[in-house]
């Protein structure tokens, strides 16, 4: 019950993300927030869903009904870009790879540092190495910014 | 079953990066950015609920504060959009005529 409530969440999901009009999209995110909020009700988690069904089917679908209606105007269809399907692929495989080698390793009980470290070391460093690639990745998007900014200021002046 | 739900909710982040980088417009931008968040929620009540973790779960009451900020300031950036530019997409928004 619970494996086939997270597969229509998935299809919602990408139902949500991909449909053309935007009501049927809009129904469709209510109803995946509602799954997940049924969900968590599932897992005896019970403040959590009514939270999750509360806050967002209640709260942020209405938000965003009432942006529609505001703006009234149509929205363009979606676009299919492959090179953010191949992004979302590898970030998929790469999180799903660290997250079963990190759950499969072994607990140990060590108090040692130089134990310690080499533990870290030894299942761990996947991990670092995947932070100092976001670190490096978010340091050389803000410094190009911050060389935009400048460029955009020195024409105004 | 623990590592079945960590990669649903894994896919559900890939899905939202997805609909983040596939840059249409602001409104599914700003779904997909609730599923990314979401994603998240589900890792960690799935964790707390497996591994004993009841921090965990104070955590997900927090991002789901913050995911609820985060759709009123979006639903206001998003009108604002629209109002400057008269477009609904990214691409056509000029953050140079909000200072004007």
């Amino acid at each position: 019950m619970s494996l086939l409530i997270l597969v229509a969440v998935l299809i919602l999901a990408l139902a949500s993300i991909t449909l053309e009009k935007t009501v049927p999209a809009m129904i469709s995110f209510a109803m995946m927030m509602f799954l997940l909020g049924l969900y968590y009700l599932l897992l005896d988690e019970k403040l959590l869903g009514l939270l999750q069904i509360f806050v967002y089917t209640g709260g942020i679908v209405v938000l965003m009904l009432f942006g529609i209606t505001v703006i009234g105007e149509e929205f363009p269809p979606a676009k299919a870009r492959g090179w953010a399907i191949v992004a979302a692929v590898l970030v998929a495989a790469a999180l799903t790879y660290l997250l079963l080698v990190v759950l499969s390793v072994p607990k140990v009980d060590t108090t040692a540092v130089t134990q310690q470290a080499s533990y870290f070391s030894q299942h761990y460093a996947d991990l670092v190495l995947i932070f100092a690639l976001i670190g490096a990745s978010l340091l050389y998007g803000s410094m190009k910014m911050l060389r935009f900014l400048r460029c955009k200021a020195s024409d105004h002046v | 079953m623990f590592e079945i739900q960590l990669i649903f909710a894994v896919a559900l982040f890939s899905i939202g990066l997805y609909g983040i980088s596939s840059k249409s417009d602001f409104l599914r931008i700003f779904f997909a950015l609730e599923m990314l968040l979401n994603a998240v929620i589900l890792m960690l009540a799935v964790s707390a609920q497996h591994l004993n973790l009841a921090q965990n779960l104070s955590l997900a009451y927090m991002v789901i504060v913050l995911a609820t900020l985060e759709a009123a300031a979006g639903v206001l950036i998003f009108m604002i959009a629209h109002k400057v530019s008269n477009k609904i997409e990214p691409d056509g928004f000029n953050v140079d005529r909000i200072s004007r």
